[in-house]
């Protein structure tokens, strides 16, 4: 699975939202209105499944599922 | 004070979720007190309640806020929306400034932080939910309920053991009564059928160890009695000015017209045994209900089925009501569903709603041989009787007595 679809399985689980309401190129904020707590609990998610160290100020409710997947597979890639 | 119209009913119980399947099962006499099958309860003393099973089935709410949030708070949000419909009320249509919630709540959520707690010690910091934090307090279901409807007027939450729903409504008449708010969703939840909770409920000492005839188990006044048996649930009502109400037209299921409140204060358990400061909170209700002993039809008991807690609830009657007691058909319906805890005096004010609708007593099961001689006690068998004014009592640990006046409605009241 790519990165991508990775973190939207893992958004989409965690967060119980419909897989077609999280739209990749829009932020966590416009597109399922995420709260502050969501957040915290996606970072450590995100953080779990994919072994790398994420702070809460590199992913917030302004980063898109695109930006995610970039910060994510760059971290990855090193 | 003014009295306040009661427009709406929502309710989520034992014995039925909605006021007309609770109003079904408690005028035949049901019980719905069963061993618990959430978890293993097998090595505690007492291992029955009141549980309900399918709570989903009856909800709205998104599995995205359910995560987030304690059964209790699920329960309150279920009852709201039932109390708001039956009262006919669209909250988007409401000042949310002028709308107030008054919940009484007596141990906050345990099902959801037990396993937070459980994940806390073996995963670490990292493994608890951050909604934890929101989730397991008290006031939980308030601030769920104020979120979910965008309700933005002065609430509160009131935390008094088993007294905590009576309280919170008494306490939400006077706020209404001052002319604060326009209206009030006024009740109380508890979900006490946990691990944890549980375990508390059985070293307060007071549950009963009847396993093998659960629905025998809760015998309030019986002569056989030996202790409470818990339930889950909430009871909520709308609640407004009878002006308000006749307005917008609204069916007057009730009116809240006295309460009173007064501590015993003599033990960190136990009420006291002579029953003068429930007496009093009696007294309290009746002036302000400025309803005299002549003009009670119905008592709704606290009945918790201990000696202690009995016996001076019946000296209590006595004194106030005198050879008048042995005429008001007295009874204790929550022996049919089990003890809701903070949630308990909400759930008898609505039931004593639909006595005085139906003029007809609700039954106490189990109450074959009265320990005390002198009350008109109802037993496991409804009774047809006219209601006008019912007296509800509520009382919690460490001797708080609260005692509420509850009339019958009508667009002419």
């Amino acid at each position: 699975m790519d990165t991508k679809s990775k973190v939207r399985d893992v958004l989409v689980n965690l967060l119980k939202v419909k897989p077609d309401e999280l739209k990749d190129d829009l932020t966590l904020q416009e597109s399922i209105g995420v709260d502050s707590t969501e957040m915290v609990e996606s970072v450590i998610a995100l953080e779990k499944s994919f072994g790398v160290k994420l702070s809460p100020k590199e992913i917030t409710k302004n980063s898109t599922v695109n930006d995610i997947a970039n910060n994510i597979q760059s971290k990855l890639a090193k | 004070m003014d009295k306040i119209a009661v427009t709406g009913i929502g309710v989520v119980s034992p014995s039925g979720i909605g006021k007309r399947q609770l109003w079904a099962n408690i005028k035949s006499g049901r019980s719905f007190i069963k061993e618990i099958t959430r978890f293993d309860a097998s090595k505690y003393p007492s291992r029955i309640a009141g549980q309900i099973d399918d709570l989903e089935k009856y909800s709205t709410i998104s599995e995205r806020l359910l995560k987030k949030i304690d059964a209790f708070s699920h329960m309150a949000l279920i009852a709201s929306e039932l109390a708001l419909q039956d009262a006919g009320i669209d909250i988007k249509n409401e000042d949310p400034s002028l709308v107030g919630i008054f919940l009484g709540n007596a141990i906050g959520g345990w099902l959801y932080a037990e396993t937070e707690l459980r994940d806390m010690y073996i995963e670490g910091r990292e493994g608890v939910s951050p909604y934890m934090a929101s989730a397991w307090f008290p006031a939980a279901p308030q601030g769920q309920v104020s979120i979910y409807y965008g309700i933005k007027g002065f609430s509160k939450t009131v935390v008094a053991d088993r007294a905590s729903s009576l309280m919170a409504l008494g306490y939400a008449r006077k706020v209404l009564a001052k002319n604060k708010l326009n209206m009030i969703l006024g009740g109380g939840m508890e979900a006490p059928v946990t691990p944890y909770a549980l375990l508390c409920c059985n070293t307060y000492g007071a549950l009963s160890k009847d396993n093998s005839h659960p629905q025998e188990a809760y015998r309030p006044h019986d002569k056989k009695r030996n202790g409470f048996v818990i339930g889950e649930g909430s009871g909520i009502v709308v609640m407004e000015s009878i002006e308000r109400a006749k307005k917008r037209q609204a069916n007057i299921l009730a009116l809240i017209s006295g309460y009173g409140t007064t501590c015993d204060g003599v033990d960190r358990i136990n009420s006291a045994k002579d029953g003068k400061e429930l007496a009093r909170a009696i007294n309290i209700a009746l002036v302000d209900a400025k309803a005299n002993i002549n003009e009670i039809n119905y008592i709704s008991l606290d009945g918790l089925a201990v000696d202690i807690w009995d016996n001076s609830e019946v000296l209590a009657l006595k004194e106030v009501f005198g050879s008048r007691i042995k005429e008001i058909p007295v009874s204790c319906p929550k022996s049919m569903f089990g003890n809701l805890l903070g949630a308990s005096g909400a759930l008898d004010m609505i039931i004593a709603i639909q006595a005085m609708e139906h003029a007809l007593v609700p039954p106490t099961l189990n109450l074959d041989e009265p320990a005390s001689n002198g009350l008109n006690y109802i037993g496991k068998q409804a009774k047809e009787h006219t209601i006008r004014k019912a007296l509800i009592i509520s009382r919690g640990r460490g001797g708080i007595n609260s005692a509420l006046v509850v009339e019958k409605g009508s667009n002419n009241a």
